[in-house]
């Protein structure tokens, strides 16, 4: 599955996306990208490494996880995922 | 001078027909019910105004009105307000710009300024301290907004300078006044405004200063919200790193970033390359701030003669500038993007309603209604070098250019479609899309300015989770949730506080400083009952100058979108509607009835 990051996730991985096998839910997705990258520590997960970090974002398929299956949603090789930090403009 | 309110206590009046200045005192009344900058700007405008006036007849007025909170050291208060009708949209027009321009005023002894009728020739207002005179401008007539400011400042010295360019002189609908160089009181035509009573400029110098009521009270906020501000990811991070135009490519992601003048979706493959990142990697030069602000999410860009033909140096852009000169447009070279808008800054126009404008020509000409005898050169989705030439042809007011400085709902009127106009009120829809993003549908149609973004703001709810995540995709609660919002933007506006602060504060922030800046013991609903007054008032005008019924381009009510998360979605407008008017206190129809003015004395 394809990962993207945006903001200054991107500069913490270095490049604007990344292809991984799926690994389970988003919650797993996040204790990996924080094993892989060490400057994520603490940006992704939360404190206590249950559920997502208020100032992180995580869009499954454009969707906010929010209005799927929070940090317990499953993904398949298909999906696709958005990783930002919070962001605003206008 | 300073009254110890937070407020100064005088108004100019100019009648620019009788080259007459006259000070007067604050209203007290109004400015204690209408907060300051667009609630008190509108409520002076529509106490003197027929609301059927001609906006660029000499019996317009154009107001210029600072906030309750303009010039004190809460933060980011900067912010000044313009206000008449529009000549865009023939709604009420209020446009808020932030630099140094609205503290100056503040400073120099006056809270706002009035002015009437029209010059004989173009004059400038001079402002420095008790000095004010109105001056010949005749020299400064032509000059774009950079230059005319650099003649300023070599002939009165360092002042702080609004003034418009040849767009505002020939009656570019979507003209603004610009402050700071590169500052915009950017929508709605107010330059248009001030260019039709041959006012070219305000300079002005001030050596006062701003008392407010509890300084101890008023202190203690400053710092608690400074504090909030610095230590929030958005307003002392990623705004600061990255500037709007970060939002790019979230926007995108969640399949709401309009393409092509929204003819192909809200998905646009080249968003990378036209995004905040893109920008950090390359031609931003360092951010700048405004006065008094913590989170500085000001770009200053360069792209060099060897990068790009399309070189220069300048301000910004914002990520609706982005967007109206990218996707809109179907172009994803950046540079091209920040030539567009150096060229909207220096000439002062709005990027939004110009960038939209040339999207909509560009969907009449692949349609084959606009022939290219009438252009002059090919006008494709995709071609950078067209996009820029037509902001350029837009500037001089060559040819063509003539046309889009109508804005897209006259130009698409006058070859036959104006459903192609990706308007509201004739005002062009900013950079989400309806379809894909509910409540800004519904934030669109309702707001009393024509389309815009910044009357409420719904992608904070809807995308960002900011105060609280809610589902872009679903009508249920928008009505409500919009309201307040509506109201809150309202207030923030009016008090001179920049909205983009409103990302890490709330109501029980803004009413805090608020209370202490004006020495007030209102509740925080009291306050936020201003907002609502506010709404209501810029309504009121809308009703009576027979503005049309809130709806949407028929693109966004019956056009499924074809791709991404929102694929097969229209925007669901009536259902939000009445829920929406149901919130108001509004009539089915949408309109408050008399019992709504009387509770909210109006």
């Amino acid at each position: 599955m394809n990962v993207k990051f945006f903001a200054t996730y991107r500069k913490i991985v270095g490049q604007g996306c990344i292809d991984i096998p799926a690994p389970g839910t988003v919650l797993d997705l996040l204790a990996e990208m924080e094993r892989r990258y060490p400057a994520f520590r603490g940006q992704l997960l939360s404190a206590d490494g249950t559920d997502k970090s208020p100032e992180a974002i995580v869009l499954v398929c454009g969707r906010h996880i929010e209005h799927l299956d929070g940090v317990r949603t499953v993904l398949t090789e298909q999906d696709y995922v958005a990783l930002t930090p919070l962001v605003a403009g206008g | 001078m300073a009254v110890g309110n937070a407020w100064v206590g005088t108004i100019l009046r100019v009648n620019l027909t009788e080259g007459t200045i006259a000070k007067e005192p604050l209203n007290m009344k109004d400015a204690n019910d209408y907060v300051g900058a667009r609630g008190l700007g509108t409520k002076y405008y529509c106490n003197e105004v027929d609301p059927k006036i001609d906006p660029l007849s000499p019996e317009n007025k154009l107001v210029f009105m600072t906030g309750a909170l303009t010039g004190t050291f809460a933060p980011s208060a900067g912010r000044y307000e313009v206000v008449s009708k529009s000549p865009l949209t023939g709604t009420i027009g209020a446009a808020n710009s932030g630099g140094h321009f609205g503290p100056e005023l503040k400073y120099a002894g006056y809270d706002g300024i009035i002015f009437e009728g029209k010059a004989a020739a173009p004059v400038y207002l001079y402002i420095n301290d008790d000095v004010v005179e109105l001056r010949d401008a005749s020299h400064l007539w032509g000059k774009n907004v950079h230059e005319a400011t650099d003649l300023l400042e070599q002939e009165v010295g360092k002042f702080r300078i609004a003034t418009i360019a040849p767009s505002g002189e020939n009656g570019v609908l979507f003209a603004g006044v610009m402050n700071d160089k590169n500052r915009a009181a950017g929508r709605g035509g107010m330059g248009a405004v001030m260019g039709s009573k041959n006012l070219k400029a305000v300079v002005v110098r001030g050596t006062g200063s701003v008392k407010v009521a509890r300084p101890d009270g008023f202190l203690k906020e400053t710092l608690r919200t400074r504090t909030m501000l610095r230590e929030h990811p958005v307003c002392g991070e990623g705004l600061a790193a990255y500037g709007t135009e970060i939002l790019v490519n979230i926007i995108n992601e969640v399949g709401g970033l309009p393409k092509n003048n929204g003819r192909d979706g809200a998905v646009f493959e080249g968003a990378y390359e036209i995004s905040g990142e893109k920008l950090a990697e390359g031609a931003l030069v360092k951010n700048q701030g405004c006065f008094g602000c913590t989170i500085a999410c000001g770009r200053v860009t360069k792209i060099e003669p060897d990068e790009s033909e399309f070189y220069g140096f300048g301000e910004g852009p914002e990520y609706e500038a982005g967007w109206s000169f990218g996707a809109d447009c179907g172009v994803d070279d950046i540079a091209a993007v920040l030539k567009a808008n150096w060229i909207c800054n220096e000439e002062g126009m709005d990027p939004i309603t110009l960038g939209a404008t040339i999207a909509c020509a560009m969907e009449l000409f692949e349609l084959g209604a606009i022939p290219e005898s009438d252009i002059g050169f090919p006008l494709r989705f995709g071609d950078a070098a067209a996009m820029v030439r037509c902001v350029r042809m837009t500037a001089d007011g060559e040819g063509f250019g003539k046309l889009l400085g109508q804005g897209s709902y006259r130009l698409a009127e006058h070859y036959g479609h104006p459903e192609l106009s990706m308007s509201v009120k004739k005002q062009e829809m900013p950079a989400y899309d309806g379809r894909a993003i509910q409540g800004i549908a519904l934030e669109y149609a309702t707001s009393n300015r024509g389309g815009c973004h910044v009357r409420g703001y719904m992608i904070s709810p809807e995308v960002l989770g900011l105060p609280v995540k809610t589902d872009p995709l679903v009508t249920e609660g928008k009505g409500a949730l919009l309201k307040t919002f509506q109201d809150l933007t309202a207030l923030c506006d009016s008090t001179g506080i920049c909205l983009f602060t409103t990302f890490a504060l709330g109501l029980p922030e803004l009413a805090g400083l608020y209370r202490e800046a004006v020495g007030t013991d209102e509740t925080d609903e009291d306050i936020l009952l201003k907002g609502e007054r506010i709404w209501n008032l810029e309504k009121r005008f809308n009703m009576a100058a027979g503005v049309e019924k809130d709806t949407l381009p028929p693109r966004l009510l019956r056009e499924e979108l074809p791709s991404g998360p929102a694929k097969g979605k229209v925007a669901e407008l009536q259902v939000m509607l009445a829920d929406y008017y149901e919130a108001r206190g509004w009539t089915d129809e949408g309109e408050p009835t008399a019992a709504k003015f009387d509770e909210l004395s109006l």
